[in-house]
């Protein structure tokens, strides 16, 4: 059976819509969160809207530790990702998300190292549930660049076939390259020719060029050259990089790790101005939730005295440009943005 | 297309060996792939952690590197545009340093040198890396790649000196990538050269500030420098650079008498109209000397520019004859073999001094840097 993206988002926005119109809110027979604190913003256009979930658990990591509470860690991620895609349960979502057949690849970005790096707690829970939703285990892959940075992350290295994978792509480039539309690459053997599906799994940081480090900038670890984009705050490198076909078409899922964000002088990690977010963020618009995350981040300067990041010259342009390519939402008044 | 991987790449590494034995069988002999065992130091597996030089401290933990035009600023484990040398929790290292990808012997014509001890070879040496991003890159397999995504191999400044006096070599050749980039090791390199009375030549894009580049030339004997183009707009759009930098390097070798050959790689459609050729000879001319070698080489489809036909020869011919007519003195052809722009001929009484095949000098009859007809002095580095 082939698989048409745009076919399926049509049919994903349908089922949003069903879902919205039948029964609003946490129904469908889900167990209700509490205390559920959802404020999805009133828009014109709210059933069309791309939603964007966010969930904060105050102490959901313990910050002089370091260590995550699996429970409350469940509980954040199975309510960002039943609502953001409105079904009932992850498990139900990722059946919606992925076909039992696909090679999922679940891209980290893990250059900051521990403490500002996607928490494998949290990609295990990610994992489980795909293995629930029928993909096998050896179908699915943790990828980054290298395996130094994945394992200074925390990851555990596997190259199983039989077993979850997880290694860097660093030497395995396919040594062809390829021209994205603003610039040209080598990708990933894995990414070129074994993924069918992706699942972004990011964190939510500033970046010194361009502006922030969430979602979408996580593809440069897919490239072979990302030093060469960073110029003019990495845009439009940032937006064409993700809608090169390659990647637009298989990713199916963002998932924001902002259990520790960081509102300056990333992209590596800075105690000083990091701090502890406590959320999750997810979405299947993956320029909606750069948005949101730029909010995020921007709230966080003010409250510590920076100025913004358009002050500072450095303003995430790319994530516009995102959406005129059609990758997604970047008007932050035409985002679903629920908190819970 | 045909994914080769590897193999294709291990094979493209070594092309400038390679491509030497292939058009001089007797070379092949002479060629030293240096085989080593892979390293495993510094901080990450493989990579140097030698302080780099040409940068300075500019507050928050970030880093300018002053080697070059892009003057990156750099934040804590983030790379230059180079991507080789990175800022190190507010230290920036030269990731790349000592750690060669290729080392090769070459005929010096091969650099392209045509007024340097001819004949000759050259112990080749390229580090990983470069400060521009050429479409057309020929080498894109180790120069538009990260340190860590090649194999590379230990080997000090003085094993380098110690390899070249064991093989032969009069010169040590920072070649391949773009040595602007490694230009600790260059210096490290020439300096341990020049203790050894050995020549130490850097074949490079020049790009780089005029600061390092006075260091530099306080090691190096020669400079062949590739202008990629005469426009701004040909730097812009196909190399991710500028041009004003590269001439001011170049303004900066002819004032300090550094002896000097320029290569144009010549690409149909894109720097080779004649209105372009003779403002580039014009530059020359005037602002370095009407002696300095002008090399115009064939292109042929690499990296990114695939979709561009080689050049024809007839082209070149063409730029070649309109550099003449401009009033520079010595102006080859380059990447084709059996053109009669390969010899060095006499500006004087137009005898060919120095015929050349290709890479190979096949007859020299320079006599103590002169012309042996006329005896008009040659410039060069000849002995």
């Amino acid at each position: 059976m082939s698989f048409d993206p745009k076919r399926r988002q049509a049919l994903e926005a349908l089922a949003l819509l069903a879902g919205l119109v039948a029964a609003p809110g946490e129904a469908h027979g889900e167990p209700r969160p509490s205390p559920p604190r959802a404020r999805a913003r009133s828009r014109p256009s709210r059933r069309t809207a791309p939603i964007v979930v966010q969930v904060r658990r105050p102490g959901v990591r313990d910050s002089s530790t370091g260590r995550v509470d699996p429970t409350r860690l469940d509980e954040m991620l199975t309510l960002a990702v039943t609502r953001a895609t409105s079904r009932k349960t992850p498990v139900a979502a990722f059946r919606r998300l992925f076909r039992r057949s696909d090679v999922v690849g679940i891209k980290v970005g893990t250059l900051a190292g521990r403490g500002l790096s996607p928490h494998p707690e949290l990609v295990a829970k990610l994992t489980q549930w795909l293995e629930q939703a029928g993909v096998k285990a050896g179908n699915i892959v943790i990828w980054d660049r290298t395996d130094q940075e994945l394992r200074a992350a925390g990851y555990t290295l596997q190259k199983d076939r039989q077993k979850v994978r997880c290694f860097g792509t660093n030497q395995d480039y396919v040594w062809s390259p390829r021209e994205w539309g603003a610039g040209g690459s080598c990708f990933p053997r894995l990414l070129l020719g074994e993924l069918t599906a992706l699942i972004n799994v990011a964190v939510l940081k500033d970046h010194d060029l361009a502006g922030i480090s969430a979602g979408l900038k996580n593809w440069y670890g897919a490239i072979h050259n990302p030093n060469k984009y960073h110029g003019d705050g990495c845009n439009p490198y940032i937006a064409r990089l993700a809608a090169y076909p390659l990647i637009k078409s298989k990713l199916r899922l963002t998932v924001i790790d902002g259990l520790v964000a960081q509102c300056h002088a990333g992209p590596a990690r800075s105690p000083r101005w990091a701090w502890p977010y406590d959320g999750v963020l997810v979405s299947t618009d993956p320029v909606a939730i750069d948005a949101v995350a730029w909010q995020v981040i921007e709230a966080r300067r003010k409250q510590v005295g920076l100025k913004s990041l358009a002050a500072e010259g450095r303003e995430p342009k790319w994530i516009a440009a995102a959406a005129r390519l059609g990758l997604g939402e970047a008007r932050i008044d035409h985002i679903r943005r629920v908190e819970l | 297309m045909t994914d080769t991987g590897h193999s294709r790449r291990a094979a493209l590494t070594a092309l400038a060996g390679g491509t030497a034995a292939f058009c001089c069988p007797q070379l092949a002999a002479a060629q030293d792939a240096i085989q080593g065992a892979p390293i495993d130091s510094g901080p990450r597996t493989g990579l140097s952690s030698q302080r780099a030089r040409w940068w300075k401290a500019v507050g928050q933990g970030k880093i300018e590197c002053q080697l070059c035009p892009h003057q990156c600023r750099v934040a804590n484990r983030e790379r230059g545009s180079c991507g080789v040398r990175e800022n190190v929790g507010g230290d920036y290292v030269a990731l790349s340093y000592a750690r060669p990808c290729a080392i090769h012997l070459d005929p010096i014509e091969k650099k392209p040198f045509y007024h340097v001890l001819p004949g000759k070879t050259a112990l080749s040496v390229g580090l990983p890396g470069c400060n521009l991003q050429c479409k057309f890159c020929q080498n894109w397999e180790i120069a538009q790649v990260r340190p860590e995504q090649v194999q590379t191999f230990a080997r000090s400044a003085d094993e380098i000196v110690k390899l070249a006096r064991r093989r032969g070599a009069p010169t040590i050749a920072a070649t391949y990538s773009e040595p602007v980039v490694w230009s600790e090791y260059v210096y490290d390199v020439g300096a341990a050269a020049k203790r050894a009375k050995l020549r130490m030549l850097m074949v490079t894009n020049g790009f780089i500030q005029s600061r390092p580049m006075l260091d530099l030339l306080g090691v190096l004997s020669a400079v062949k420098v590739d202008l990629k183009a005469y426009t701004d707009k040909f730097y812009q759009n196909q190399c991710g650079g500028k041009l004003q930098p590269v001439l001011d390097t170049l303004r900066l070798l002819a004032r300090k008498k550094v002896w000097t050959e320029i290569v144009v790689l010549v690409i149909p459609g894109l720097n080779d109209s004649e209105q372009e050729t003779r403002s580039l000879a014009r530059f020359v001319k005037k602002d370095l000397g009407a002696s300095v070698p002008v090399h115009f080489t064939r292109f042929h489809p690499s990296y990114r520019l695939q979709n561009v036909p080689s050049t024809p020869v007839r082209t070149l011919t063409r730029v070649r004859r309109i550099a003449l007519d401009e009033g520079l003195q010595f102006v080859y052809v380059g990447n084709v073999p059996g053109h009669p722009g390969n010899h060095t001929y006499c500006p004087g009484c137009g005898k060919v001094l120095i015929r050349r095949v290709g890479m190979v000098t096949v007859k020299n009859t320079l006599s103590g840097g002169k012309c042996s007809n006329c005896k008009r002095a040659i410039p060069g580095v000849w002995s």
